[in-house]
């Protein structure tokens, strides 16, 4: 046998045995830091407690709500149809699957926006996109959803249409009785003007 | 020639040459300009460690001069910042965070022990930040609880603020459940009857002539 080959096949062995002591990647691609601080800083992820309520009633099938309290106050009470994924465990491998899907948007949630802001930053860098934060959490969702207060009498006219939304809002989630005010919507049917009877022919 | 006559010397020097342009590779590799320190495990341990964030009764000391080795960073915008800040703040705004004079300036300020306090508007808006910086290993980077908003409310007293906890967030302010509970079965009743929507009859449209030509 040649040396050199012998050398070769050696330094060829030691080549790919390093290749056995090489960092294990992580499963999820990493989102880069500076991408991760400039999507910190745009607020496009907070929604609020009108646009979650909306999503709700509306039944939308791409709302997933997550709520990152521990599991004690979320057996207590939780948003309808949420998860509960206590920011403690939100690395565990079994959480993994409600993150990514395709078209489902994530919103976290907690008792204000500080945990789930948490939340967002962490799976953000983990590589999930559409996931969101409802500002001001479940205290500002009793405050704007559950017990809605009415706008002062020179509130500008879209602060009573948001009132407006508020009060079916508040019927919906709790069944309370609203007040006659907002029942009295007046119901009017436009008809259509019959058509005439299609004239000519053979 | 035959090719298993080669000169073994040769052989060795095409080696080392392999050898070397590999390693000036890695050399040569261009580092990412951030990089994260902390783990993902690792970041979300550093939430739960009260040494990172600043309470509004330590600014006492801050703004008095005894506690010399803080630098209040602010980082809402600067028009924001010129109608009224902290003190002796420095503004950074959140946007300008990875500009190299900035950045340079924080990473100096890392180096030398120096306390970074960053504040914005109120705990959430400064709260990203801080999270990103911690992610890249700067320990010295701390976030003010209650933000810009509990300081100006409480500037006049800040050392009593230690008694007071609403500036601490993630609790909750009401008894959920209790709040939100369904009301009882009677006013559902009435909720149905008033709720009763009037029912509005079309009438069938005729079909339009059938056959023809």
């Amino acid at each position: 046998m040649n040396r050199n080959y012998i050398f070769l096949t050696l330094l060829m062995l030691l080549l790919a045995t390093g290749v056995l002591f090489l960092p294990e990647k992580p499963e999820y691609k990493q989102t880069k830091p500076e991408d991760l601080l400039y999507e910190i800083i745009q607020p496009t992820r907070y929604v609020t407690t009108d646009q979650v309520a909306k999503m709700i009633i509306d039944k939308d099938p791409s709302l997933e709500l997550v709520d990152v309290r521990d599991v004690n106050s979320f057996e207590k009470f939780s948003l309808t149809n949420a998860i509960n994924i206590p920011l403690d465990s939100i690395l565990s491998e079994s959480n993994q699957e409600y993150f990514g899907i395709p078209g489902m948007k994530v919103v976290f949630y907690s008792d204000d926006d500080i945990k789930a802001d948490e939340a967002w930053v962490l799976t953000r860098r983990m590589g999930y996109k559409d996931t969101y934060v409802m500002t001001g959490g479940l205290n500002r969702w009793i405050e704007t959803i559950i017990n809605p207060k009415m706008p002062p009498d020179d509130a500008p006219y879209t602060a009573f249409e948001q009132y407006e939304f508020r009060k079916g809002a508040q019927m919906y989630f709790t069944g309370v009785k609203i007040e006659a005010k907002t029942t009295k919507a007046k119901v009017t049917v436009h008809r259509k003007k019959k058509k005439a009877a299609p004239s000519g022919g053979c | 020639m035959h090719v298993h006559d080669l000169n073994p010397k040769k052989t060795l020097v095409v080696v080392i040459l392999f050898v070397m342009i590999i390693i000036a590779g890695f050399f040569t590799l261009k580092q990412p300009r951030f990089k994260y320190k902390l783990s993902l495990e690792q970041s979300l341990k550093m939430l739960n460690d009260e040494e990172a964030c600043f309470h509004p009764w330590q600014l006492a000391d801050v703004l008095s001069k005894v506690n010399s080795n803080v630098v209040l960073v602010d980082l809402r915008d600067n028009f924001t910042y010129s109608r009224g800040h902290i003190p002796g703040a420095e503004n950074i705004s959140a946007y300008d965070l990875t500009d190299d004079k900035y950045f340079d300036h924080l990473k100096e300020l890392y180096s030398k022990g120096v306390t970074v306090v960053l504040y914005g508007k109120d705990r959430l808006q400064a709260n990203g930040p801080w999270m990103w910086f911690r992610q890249l290993g700067f320990d010295n980077i701390k976030v003010l609880l209650g933000g810009y908003d509990y300081y100006k409310e409480h500037k006049a007293d800040l050392s009593k603020s230690k008694e007071d906890k609403s500036y601490i967030l993630g609790k909750p302010d009401y008894n959920y459940s209790e709040m939100a509970k369904p009301v009882n079965s009677s006013a559902s009743v009435t909720k149905k009857n008033k709720k009763k929507t009037p029912v509005i009859r079309r009438k069938k449209r005729t079909t339009t002539a059938s056959g023809g030509c």
